[in-house]
């Protein structure tokens, strides 16, 4: 019989990078660039600190591997910091981690990633990461070469030293490994860039790509989210195995104590319901360690059948609407966009929200006959591989985006110049792989974001068929315009009849003509007042969640069109674009009696 | 300059007709009243077929467009084609719609003012041509506008064509003069008169023009006394008129040989018998009710071991042919009708045996016979092997 023998986490890891997101050299350059940015942003928003993040990616030369470059990535924050004797584990040991199994939404979850950054510089180029970091406690910086020592799974630091670096605090970490890059297209590091910008509006960025020029991206919110806290679980997200286990952490409690104590949203009402459900009455003051398995399967029952509050938003983070709308704005000057924030809910026993912005750029070469461009977020962190098999990918091409305006070939995603960006957070994503590119798609998610998806286009269809109508009545316009006067010119001509003819009969078409234009005009109306409707709901809602008096005082003034009540910057550009509307439809308008004139004046001429 | 020879007798004056619609229009207009014209439906709904009668008829369906701001394009693009078209008619000028497409197209670019009348290409315009024939209920040869001549390549050591020229003049061609160079009947076969020097037995149309040719390379004229024909796919109005010409004039039996697949039996063979929906205004004079369908019969791919092969379901396009196949033997009154139930069952065959056997299989039955394709027809008219 052989021997068998027990491997180390690294040595695992080391063998299968490909499963962590290093299957290619397009793939290693963004994975690394992906996971170095994730822990700075999450560093950052863990010490309450506005991220600065300076990236580079530069080509220093040819790959030692075939067919690749040597690939140089720096990656430096302004975050708080890492722990001189953390260094070591942050970057060369697999699973050492700040995070795992906490139930938070942040981006990294076990441990893996910025470690197998180092493994794969350390197999390609023969050097782990180079890191530089300072905490606000240290009066200089540390400066070392990291390495993954593979058969132990430790990091090993070399060369450490200390430099003086004007910083208060931060990491700065550089890998060079072979590699390609790849800037545009979904796996694109420049996709990346702007995911990550849309959905974190408090980061600002520099960026180097290549010898392309550096590139600047300012915050547009100044409010560093709030880390969501490891709130007490649902009792939804558990089984029954979990719910005994989790039981035994409380020690000598009463039932109805572990359950309040124990659980969020679980209130004295709670239990009164679940008793009404057929918890047994007795039990609530029975100590938890004297339960037996029966009793805990009959109150998890009667759990499981309650109606609950569902989790609290706390537990996970959401981009919000306000801030998606500014944000998307970085990515390019809009047409017009929806953005959509779900309540939180649960699928799968986890809380879950999900997120849609949808928009139309003016510049950015979107092919109208193209499918549209899908941004896909799991906690904040863009999926760029692997589309075809994700919740969201399913989601999407579920919902009939033709009632909302769009043209979508059966079963595919929809066509036209349009960014998609949908994101999913949650303590717990169920990805498909360890490399966190794909989300599994169960019945509850896909519905979960379609409805959001089918909120979005509702709104984004409002916009399409006001500019279908507007089109409409130009073409109509136009065509009373061009045809009207060559229609009668050239009966005139066949019935060989008289200028006075030509005159009553042009009179006659311009009134026939005009009553059809004014059809298209009161469909064109009726599109607009739709629209700003829903322009007026969206100011309302903005404006009750941020600043109420402001809201209201825009929403009742009905001689005012009602601009997007946002703070500041926003409501000002808000009301810019509104305004713009106005003007186009008082064109529209004139251009519509002008029409009319025309036939006249050609007569004339 | 001499009248042209006309299709059939007409009773209507067609510029005036055309004056008094464009009168009644204007009035319209000058009224504020939406004008409406009306032209009939040609479509298979509105299609008509009576074994008696041989072709497709009109029914009473119209299609009506009465001015609005989507229609008032195609209002204003039919009056411009007929004042083209009236002055032709006028001056006895003619062409082809493709003439008349480009005619019209320098008369719009010449003229800012005109140019949204602007046609984006011949589809454009042969719709309103197509769309004043069948609101005046004339042909469009009769508005002296001509298909280009497609198709009818004839063969035959008998038949002398006499054409009447626009001037009076008469042209005599002998057809046996000719050797491999077939004669094509011009798009008007209304002026051309038919003369046989030796009783004719019978005429093929061949559906594939180059089988046509090969027959007669091979000599099939100089053996029998027939009039040998290709119709190039589907028969043009050119071949359509040389046939019911053929028709009226010699009174023989007719037959068509073609593919044994649903296209050829709903497109080509239909249509050179019964008449198309599109053209149901002209039938009359542009379809041969006598021919009959020699094959490729069902049969024959049994008794002579004919090479076919299974029809490409996955292919859109012969999903499509099927589909089609399917629709005419719910829909279309000619395989409705109990006289042509033999056409319907083959096209229930095809349906079901999804098998598809070309004309040229019969080169195949004896390699080392480059006759036998000839012996094989004769044989099939001797036996009464048609439909």
């Amino acid at each position: 019989m052989s021997k068998i023998t027990k491997s180390s986490t690294a040595e695992y890891f080391a063998k299968n990078l490909q499963q962590v997101g290093f299957s290619s050299p397009l793939k290693a350059v963004l994975t690394t660039v992906k996971e170095a940015v994730d822990n700075s942003l999450d560093a950052c928003e863990g010490a309450q600190i506005l991220p600065d993040i300076e990236l580079q990616v530069l080509k220093v030369g040819t790959g030692s591997s075939k067919n690749t470059d040597l690939i140089k990535i720096v990656v430096e924050d302004n975050g708080p910091g890492i722990d001189p004797d953390d260094i070591a584990k942050v970057f060369g040991e697999y699973l050492a981690s700040s995070k795992f199994g906490r139930g938070q939404c942040s981006r990294g979850q076990q441990g893996i990633g910025i470690s197998a950054a180092t493994t794969w510089a350390q197999l390609t180029n023969a050097k782990g990461a180079f890191v530089m970091s300072k905490t606000p406690s240290m009066r200089k910086a540390v400066r070392a070469q990291v390495d993954v020592d593979i058969k132990s799974n430790t990091g090993v630091m070399r060369n450490k030293e200390t430099v003086d670096w004007d910083k208060k605090s931060g990491t700065r970490v550089e890998f060079t490994i072979d590699g390609r890059v790849q800037l545009n297209g979904d796996g694109g590091l420049l996709t990346y860039i702007e995911g990550t910008v849309l959905v974190n509006p408090h980061l600002s960025i520099r960026y180097k790509l290549l010898e392309n020029d550096w590139v600047s991206v300012e915050r547009v919110s100044s409010e560093s989210p709030d880390v969501p806290e490891a709130t007490l679980p649902h009792p939804h997200t558990f089984k029954l195995g979990e719910f005994i286990t989790h039981s035994t952490l409380f020690g000598k409690v009463s039932l109805g104590n572990f359950l309040k104590t124990g659980f969020s949203r679980v209130s004295d009402q709670s239990i009164k319901d679940f008793t009404a459900k057929g918890m047994p009455k007795s039990l609530v003051n029975t100590p938890v360690t004297s339960l037996k398995q029966e009793d805990f399967k009959k109150v998890f029952q009667a759990v499981q059948d309650t109606e609950l509050m569902a989790p609290s938003t706390k537990s996970v983070l959401t981009v919000g609407e306000d801030s998606l709308s500014k944000s998307i704005q970085r990515l390019g000057e809009t047409d017009f966009f929806a953005v959509v924030t779900r309540k939180p809910t649960i699928c799968d026993f986890k809380p879950v929200v999900v997120e849609v912005a949808l928009a139309r750029f003016k510049n950015r070469n979107l092919e109208a006959d193209e499918p549209v461009q899908l941004l896909r977020f799991a906690n904040r962190v863009p999926l760029q591989f692997d589309k075809s098999g994700c919740a969201i990918t399913w989601a999407i091409e579920s919902v009939n985006w033709k009632s909302y305006g769009l043209s979508q070939p059966k079963g595919s995603l929809p066509i036209g110049p349009y960014i998609f960006a949908v994101s999913i957070t949650s303590p717990f994503i169920k990805f498909k792989n360890a490399s966190k590119e794909t989300i599994d798609a169960s019945e509850e998610l896909v519905e979960e974001i379609r409805r959001a998806l089918m909120q979005a286009g509702q709104k984004l269809s409002r916009h399409i068929k006001k500019e279908f109508r507007e089109a409409d009545l130009e073409r109509k316009l136009a065509h009373i315009e061009q045809f009207g006067p060559i229609l009668v010119e050239g009966l005139v001509r066949l019935t060989k009849s008289s200028p006075a003819r030509m005159k009553k009969a042009e009179e006659g078409l311009k009134k026939l003509l005009g009553r059809d234009s004014e059809h298209a005009q009161a469909e064109l109306n009726e599109a607009e007042a739709r629209l700003q409707t829903q322009k007026i709901r969206e100011a309302k809602r903005q404006g009750i969640d941020l600043d109420s008096d402001e809201a209201s005082a825009d929403v009742d003034d009905d001689s005012a069109p009602a601009p997007v009540a946002t703070k500041k910057k926003g409501g000002s550009k808000a009301e810019a674009e509104v305004a713009e509307e106005n003007r186009k439809a008082v064109a529209t308008k004139k251009k519509a009696a002008a029409a009319n004139a025309a036939m006249t004046t050609k007569k004339k001429r | 300059m001499a009248k042209l020879i006309r299709v059939r007798e007409l009773n209507i004056d067609i510029p005036k007709e055309a004056r008094l619609l464009a009168e009644q229009m204007l009035s319209d207009l000058e009224k504020s009243k939406r004008p409406v014209l009306e032209a009939v439906k040609t479509s298979l709904d509105n299609s008509i077929y009576d074994h008696k009668v041989g072709f497709l008829t009109p029914g009473d369906k119209m299609v009506r467009t009465e001015l609005n701001v989507s229609s008032v394009q195609k209002l204003a693009r039919v009056v411009f084609v007929l004042e083209i078209m009236l002055r032709n008619l006028d001056i006895g000028a003619v062409n082809t719609k493709r003439e008349l497409y480009y005619i019209s197209k320098g008369l719009i670019k010449g003229d800012k003012r005109m140019k949204p009348l602007d046609f984006e290409d011949q589809n454009d315009s042969d719709s309103i041509i197509d769309f004043i024939g069948d609101m005046l209920r004339v042909y469009r040869e009769e508005l002296n506008c001509f298909a280009n001549d497609r198709g009818g390549q004839t063969y035959s050591q008998q038949l002398i064509v006499t054409e009447t020229l626009p001037d009076g003049d008469k042209a005599v061609v002998d057809l046996s003069t000719l050797g491999t160079t077939p004669f094509q009947p011009k798009n008007k076969p209304q002026s051309l008169k038919l003369k046989v020097k030796k009783k004719i037995d019978f005429v093929l149309i061949v559906e594939s023009e180059g089988t046509a040719n090969t027959l007669q390379t091979m000599g099939f004229t100089r053996r029998n006394n027939c009039i040998l024909l290709g119709a190039q796919g589907v028969p043009s109005n050119g071949v359509r008129g040389w046939c019911k010409l053929i028709q009226d004039q010699l009174d023989v039996p007719m037959y068509f040989f073609g593919d044994l697949d649903a296209y050829t039996l709903q497109n080509i063979f239909r249509t050179l018998k019964a008449g198309s929906a599109a053209s149901l205004i002209r039938n009359a004079d542009f379809s041969a009710p006598n021919v009959k369908f020699l094959g490729v019969l069902p049969d024959d791919v049994k008794r002579y071991d004919l090479p076919h092969y299974k029809v490409k379901e996955s292919d859109p396009v012969e999903a499509r042919a099927l589909k089609k196949a399917k629709d005419a033997l719910e829909n279309d009154p000619f395989f409705l009708d109990k006289k042509n139930k033999g056409l319907a069952d083959i096209c229930r065959w095809l349906i079901k045996e999804k098998i598809r056997c070309e004309q040229q299989s019969f080169f195949s039955v004896d390699p080392r016979d480059p006759i036998k394709t000839e012996k094989l027809i004769l044989e099939k008219i001797k036996r009464g092997s048609y439909v």
